[in-house]
């Protein structure tokens, strides 16, 4: 069984801005209560091509995860550890970042690409963020009957956070904007 | 809590990691790095080498080792650099 989800949006910020808030995201203190979900961000790896502009970073998400009751018992944990591998291209101006947990695969898998690319239509001024997540749950059969709700719960869950994470990034992006135009 | 072999307190919601200091350094280093030269393609020089230094020393004392390896394992599995070339050449 596999879910995927595909969403799109539009910054009105350029690539810039919004690639720079994304690496924010999870680390301002102001969004902490928002993306409350989020406990810890550590960056375990970076490397940056200086011939190329290419800057790849790894960083391990720790993920407060409550699910229902049932999977609670089964899993008997609610942290969940995620990988996010990232790619930046400052030259093509393109980000793509990776996200999957590494908590919990025995039971699901969680992968979710994002890519934040200038807005062909106005690619110096708009950022287009295209996501993808998909969720598959593994056939156990003790889970199998429940497997589906769970699936619809998850992905919902996923749908929230996005939508937060999405008010983050805009809100981060107006600060940003706001501190340059005062430089 | 998070990556970090203690597991005391995993109902507190705040960071309880001893590298929390360093890891706010780093990253506010690397932010401020990343805006103001990165984008603007001075990428020809490596920077926050001390910040990231400090900040990985401590997670390498402090870190479960099973994990990180779980973490660069499935790190490798990800291969950004695959995605970033079919999608872009050049």
């Amino acid at each position: 069984m596999v879910k995927a989800y595909r969403q799109e949006h539009v910054y009105k910020h350029p690539w810039e801005r919004v690639s720079a808030a994304s690496w924010r995201k999870f680390a301002d203190p102001e969004n902490k209560r928002i993306l409350s979900h989020i406990l810890e961000v550590d960056t375990l790896n970076r490397k940056l091509d200086t011939e190329t502009g290419k800057l790849h970073t790894t960083r391990a998400l720790t993920i407060h995860a409550p699910g229902p009751w049932f999977l609670h018992r089964i899993i008997g944990q609610d942290i969940c550890h995620c990988v996010e591998s990232t790619v930046v291209d400052g030259k093509s101006r393109s980000m793509q970042l990776t996200t999957k947990n590494i908590s919990l695969q025995k039971f699901i898998e969680v992968e979710e690409r994002i890519r934040y690319d200038p807005h062909p239509e106005n690619p110096s001024a708009w950022t287009v963020c295209s996501q993808e997540t998909s969720i598959r749950i593994k056939p156990l059969s003790a889970l199998a009957s429940m497997a589906e709700k769970v699936e619809q719960k998850c992905a919902e869950k996923f749908m929230q956070n996005s939508v937060k994470g999405r008010e983050v990034m805009e809100r981060i992006c107006k600060y940003m904007e706001a501190e340059s135009a005062r430089i | 809590m998070g990556l970090l072999k203690k597991k005391d307190s995993t109902s507190a919601r705040s960071s309880t990691s001893p590298c929390a200091d360093l890891r706010n350094a780093y990253h506010n280093c690397f932010n401020k790095w990343y805006s103001e030269k990165f984008v603007k393609g001075q990428w020809d020089k490596e920077e926050c080498v001390a910040e990231w230094k400090k900040y990985r020393d401590c997670l390498s004392e402090n870190l479960d080792g099973k994990l990180l390896t779980r973490v660069l394992e499935v790190d490798g599995e990800l291969n950004p650099t695959k995605q970033a070339d079919s999608n872009k050449s050049g």
